[in-house]
């Protein structure tokens, strides 16, 4: 599979570390950052957990800006011809967060839950892995889904990461210290505080008024944090933003075609997203699959109407229901009604409605492995699995079978947005990576307290 | 109908009309009042909801104003108008304006008629508002009324457009205020009105919400679409209790284009004067009724003093007509009707004195004819007893030789005339002490056929036919057999001798009432009225011969018998005796 580079991601970070290169890095300081996800436990296999996961957790291997596989614990790594056999040798002198030595048979017991239907075994001090078919994109599934983790006396989690945990406080706060005996070095910063469970609006004040260095923010929040001086992270568009058919309800799939026609998502892109991400008409992102441009995103009004006209009165009214928890979801799910308005349909929004015909939903890249990622999205949509990918053309046919019924509506892919207090900065790698983990070890903050 | 329940008539229509004229002569005044006071009310708040109009009008353009002068709007218009203008930069300026200036609807149009921003829909920005393209004046014009889109419905509302310009690119900023239940909440209302906001095609909202059930409100709706130049007035039925019925004013609200966009509705309860129209329908009716009670006892108190003494005239003179000619009214009053009551009493006595005098008079007269009668009868036979006394005095005298012959002739004669004599006493005396009669079951019919069997052949002799006309039903009656036989025969006696040149007698028996009745009719020479009238007066005769006591025998048998007899006749057409018997 071949990906494609994410230049923006690339750009923004040369940018980032340009402007960075003017301070000299300085150790200490405790790092604010806010999220909204509020995870009940440090759980490095839980999505919500993921970027608090990524300071104290890591994986054989990493990808770069440019996607391509770089050695974290894993220093090396060989395959068989066929790819259904891998071998990871592990870097020497890595320590859990506990003081005992990172060993192959810790990462085989962690790698075991995290890849189902493989075979994983130690051999002295490498890992082995083995399928019944080909991995070739077993790389990225590592460096998506394969922290390495073992367990204390507690049945707590302990890592090797650059950060450990020094408490947690479920849903509310955890606080990171710095691993003074990390392999890479120790990072620059002392700790790192998490507020966890707050809100868009919260965070972007807190971020404004200085009470947080980091925080998550939406895209309609993106020219307001850059005009207070701040910085903008990205991670790549990762986020597939979606309008999914309730089953049962809405059978007439022209009901579900007009919509589909009706949505203009390039002035939504432009307006409501500020242009961050993609557009998109596909499930698998452009970067990942290489063919997204392929499925056709440009509204047809006209052929809408005509495709409404010709329905029944009273199947020309749709319940659209929208989770307030997902970024920008109301303005576009009340564009999306608008749209469809043009084209004759009456479409009502509002949030999180059971009884709605169709749902505004957000579903993550479930995978870096193209195949992989479209099983996990259309496990997650509700469709039907598609069968094994030998090729791009093969990908590209399932992926169209999948949508021919309109049963998925993609709109876009967006990426993990970060308002940057003007006081942190950054050392390469790219602080936020390309699935979103966070790479604080090389930050560091101009002063001690703002 | 009595003239005690014509007069009741006559006061309790006088009541009942009074009573109805008046009610209705205070339904109209009420009415009147009412609606001069509801038009009044109506009045007024036409002229509220156009001061409100008006001053909301001024408020609006001098906000829209405000924004369009704004050096943030004039910032606003430059970025926007540049050839790489960011459509994200000022999607979100409209709200925070409109919060800002107290604006229900803004929306930053650009100078290709693309929204901007909208305050009201955030969703549209990019769509087109060509409209707002069509004119070059709007910071002339004034506030005007437009239908507004909404997500979930479309409001009515008062909008003013101002432009502001940058060069020969335009921002134009429309701003208004929703004509919704706060415009509605802002009038204050007299008790038992309200004021509803119609808003084209279908929507009618009050001061609480939208009005729930519309469909009683569908013809004055229609009225206003077909007549949206002028006020309409309706009154609509909210249910089939005339309580809840409603009033309304409408006046139509206009669009810039002369387009009906809605209409301003005044409600005006009836429940007050229905209430009151009640009210006075039941104090009528109150009224009435106790006029109606008041009647009644004033005509029975007036009637009593009228027409009780003129019933009992009425009931005296039914008395005297029945024979108790001493019948006396007791009304003592000093008007006409006891006036009335003496002269009646006064003839109810001279009418028993001339009775008395009457009876006197006739028993007198009676005596004269039963003397005249006697001597009549007797003079008859004691003239022959003379004659043959003295004959034997002149025998003896004058011819003793034939003496002996004339004795004997004489003494016959004599014994003869005295037995006529004792005949005739007889009679009188069986008149006179005539026995009662023994009763037993008898068959009329048959006693009919027994009695008139005797006079057969006497019949034929005089040419007499005997017709019989019996009827079948006639039942057995209680009779002395013998007594009523004589009586019939005596009767029959009487046809037969009324009849000397033949003629036909019928006697016909008929169930009649309960009763039966004998007729005897005969075909004679008939008899006057005061034949008639005197026939049953004893020694009463229209015979040459006789004692004149054979009808008043048969009056007297009948009499005995329970029964009653009377007499018709004619002259020269004949006699019927009719007896009835019970």
């Amino acid at each position: 599979m071949r990906l494609t580079a994410w230049l923006p991601l690339a750009v923004l970070s040369a940018f980032t570390v340009l402007g960075g290169a003017a301070t000299r890095p300085r150790y200490g300081g405790s790092l604010r950052v806010e999220v909204r996800a509020a995870p009940a436990s440090l759980d490095p296999a839980a999505q919500d957990a993921a970027p608090l996961a990524s300071l104290v957790f890591e994986p054989l291997v990493q990808l770069d800006a440019t996607g391509a596989p770089l050695p974290r614990l894993a220093l090396s790594w060989q395959r068989d011809p066929s790819a259904k056999r891998w071998q990871f040798n592990l870097r020497p002198g890595v320590r859990f967060h506990d003081g005992l030595p990172l060993v192959a048979a810790a990462v085989v017991a962690s790698l075991q839950a995290a890849l189902p239907g493989l075979s994983v075994s130690a051999a002295a001090d490498s890992v082995v892995i083995h399928a019944e078919r080909p991995m070739p994109g077993l790389l990225f599934d590592l460096a998506h889904n394969g922290l390495v983790f073992t367990h204390n006396a507690e049945g707590g989690f302990i890592g090797t990461g650059p950060f450990r945990l020094a408490s947690w406080t479920p849903g509310r706060t955890a606080t990171f210290t710095a691993n003074d005996d990390y392999w890479g070095g120790r990072p620059f910063l002392d700790a790192i505080e998490v507020q966890m469970g707050r809100g868009l609006r919260d965070q972007l004040v807190d971020l404004e008024i200085g009470k947080a260095d980091i925080a998550e923010i939406g895209p309609t929040d993106l020219r307001r944090a850059a005009e207070r001086g701040g910085t903008v992270w990205s991670s790549a568009p990762l986020d597939l933003i979606a309008l999914v058919a309730t089953p049962g309800r809405g059978e007439d799939p022209r009901v579900r075609q007009a919509l589909a026609l009706s949505i203009d998502r390039a002035a939504m892109h432009n307006v409501l997203l500020q242009k961050q991400g993609e557009v998109s008409a596909a499930l698998l992102p452009q970067w990942l699959s290489g063919y997204a441009f392929a499925f056709a995103a440009a509204p047809e009004v006209a052929r809408a109407r005509a495709i409404a006209a010709a329905l029944p009165p009273r199947d020309r009214t749709l319940a659209l229901s929208y989770d307030p928890a997902v970024m920008v979801a109301r303005a576009l799910a009340e564009r999306v009604a608008i749209n469809a308005r043009d084209a004759g349909l009456t479409v009502l929004v509002s949030p999180l409605n059971p009884q709605a015909d169709l749902r505004l939903v957000a579903i993550r890249v479930p995978s870096l492995d193209s195949a992989r990622a479209l099983a996990g999205f259309a496990a997650a949509l509700g469709l039907e699995t598609p069968g094994p990918a030998l090729s791009s053309e093969v990908l590209y046919e399932s992926e169209r079978k999948l949508l021919e019924d309109f049963r998925v509506i993609p709109l876009f892919h967006l990426p993990d947005l970060y308002g940057v207090a003007s006081r942190v900065h950054v050392f390469p790698p790219p602080p936020i990576a390309r699935l979103g983990e966070w790479r604080f070890e090389n930050l560091w903050l101009s002063e001690t307290a703002p | 109908m009595t003239f005690r329940t014509k007069l009741l008539l006559l006061f309790v229509l006088t009541v009942v009309v009074a009573v109805v004229l008046v009610g209705a002569i205070v339904s109209a005044a009420t009415r009147r009042a009412f609606e001069r006071l509801d038009a009044q009310r109506v009045a007024a708040l036409v002229a509220q909801f156009q001061q409100e109009l008006a001053r909301r009008k001024h408020d609006i353009a001098r906000q829209v104003k405000d924004i369009a002068d704004a050096d943030t709007t004039l910032a606003m218009a430059i970025d926007i108008s540049r050839t790489d203008a960011d459509p994200a930069a000022h999607v979100d300026d409209a709200r925070p304006l409109a919060a800002a200036h107290n604006l229900d609807y803004l929306e930053l149009v650009s100078s290709d008629g693309g929204i901007v921003s909208s305050a009201q829909w955030p969703a549209r920005f990019l769509y087109q508002e060509d409209w707002v393209l069509r004119r070059d004046d709007w910071n002339s014009r004034e506030p005007f009324l437009k239908r507004e889109e909404l997500p979930s419905e479309t409001a009515l509302a008062l909008v003013c457009v101002r432009v502001a310009s940058v060069a020969d690119r335009k921002l134009f900023v429309i701003g208004g205020e929703a004509l919704d239940r706060e415009f509605l909440s802002s009038f204050v209302l007299p008790a038992g009105m309200r004021a509803l906001l119609f808003r084209d095609p279908q929507s009618v909202i009050g001061a609480s919400g939208p009005v729930p059930e519309t469909d009683p409100l569908a013809p004055l709706l229609e009225a206003i679409r077909k007549q949206h130049d002028g006020e309409v007035a309706r009154t609509v039925q909210w249910s089939t209790d005339a309580a809840s019925a409603e009033a309304f004013h409408a006046i139509p609200l206009i669009g810039p284009d002369g387009e009906l966009m809605g209409a301003f509705l005044v409600g005006s309860l009836r429940a007050e004067q229905v209430r009151m129209q009640r009210f006075l329908r039941r104090m009528q009716i109150l009224v009435a009724a106790g006029g109606i009670l008041l009647a009644v006892l004033v005509s029975l108190w007036t009637t009593a003093r009228i027409t009780r003494p003129v019933e009992a005239l009425a009931t005296g003179a039914r008395a005297v007509a029945a024979g108790d000619w001493n019948a006396q009214v007791d009304v003592r009053s000093d008007d006409e009707i006891g006036v009335l009551a003496a002269t009646f009493n006064h003839m109810t006595r001279q009418l028993l004195e001339q009775r008395d005098r009457l009876v006197q008079a006739e028993r007198v007269a009676a005596w004269r004819e039963l003397a005249r009668r006697l001597a009549h009868e007797l003079k008859n036979p004691l003239f022959p007893l003379q004659i043959t006394v003295e004959n034997l005095q002149r025998a003896r005298a004058s011819h003793p030789e034939q003496f002996d012959e004339v004795f004997r002739e004489s003494t016959a004669t004599l014994l003869a005339e005295l037995g006529n004599l004792r005949g005739i006493i007889g009679r009188f005396s069986d008149f006179a002490k005539m026995p009662r009669p023994q009763l037993e079951i008898v068959d009329l019919n048959e006693l009919v056929r027994e009695s008139l069997k005797l006079f057969e052949a006497q019949m034929q002799a005089a040419g007499v036919t005997l017709r019989l006309e019996l009827a079948a039903d006639v039942r057995a009656i209680q009779a002395d057999p013998s007594q009523l036989g004589s009586a019939l025969q005596n009767l029959a006696l009487n046809a037969i001798d009324a009849m000397p040149s033949g003629g036909t007698l019928t006697v016909r028996t008929v169930s009649e009432d309960g009763g039966v009745r004998l007729e005897i009719a005969d075909t004679g020479q008939g008899l006057t009225q005061e034949e008639c009238d005197r026939l049953f007066t004893p020694y009463y005769t229209t015979k040459t011969h006789g004692t004149g006591l054979g009808l008043a025998i048969v009056q007297s048998v009948v009499s005995d018998h329970g029964g009653r007899i009377a007499v018709r006749g004619e002259p020269g057409r004949g006699t019927t005796f009719l007896i009835d018997l019970a």
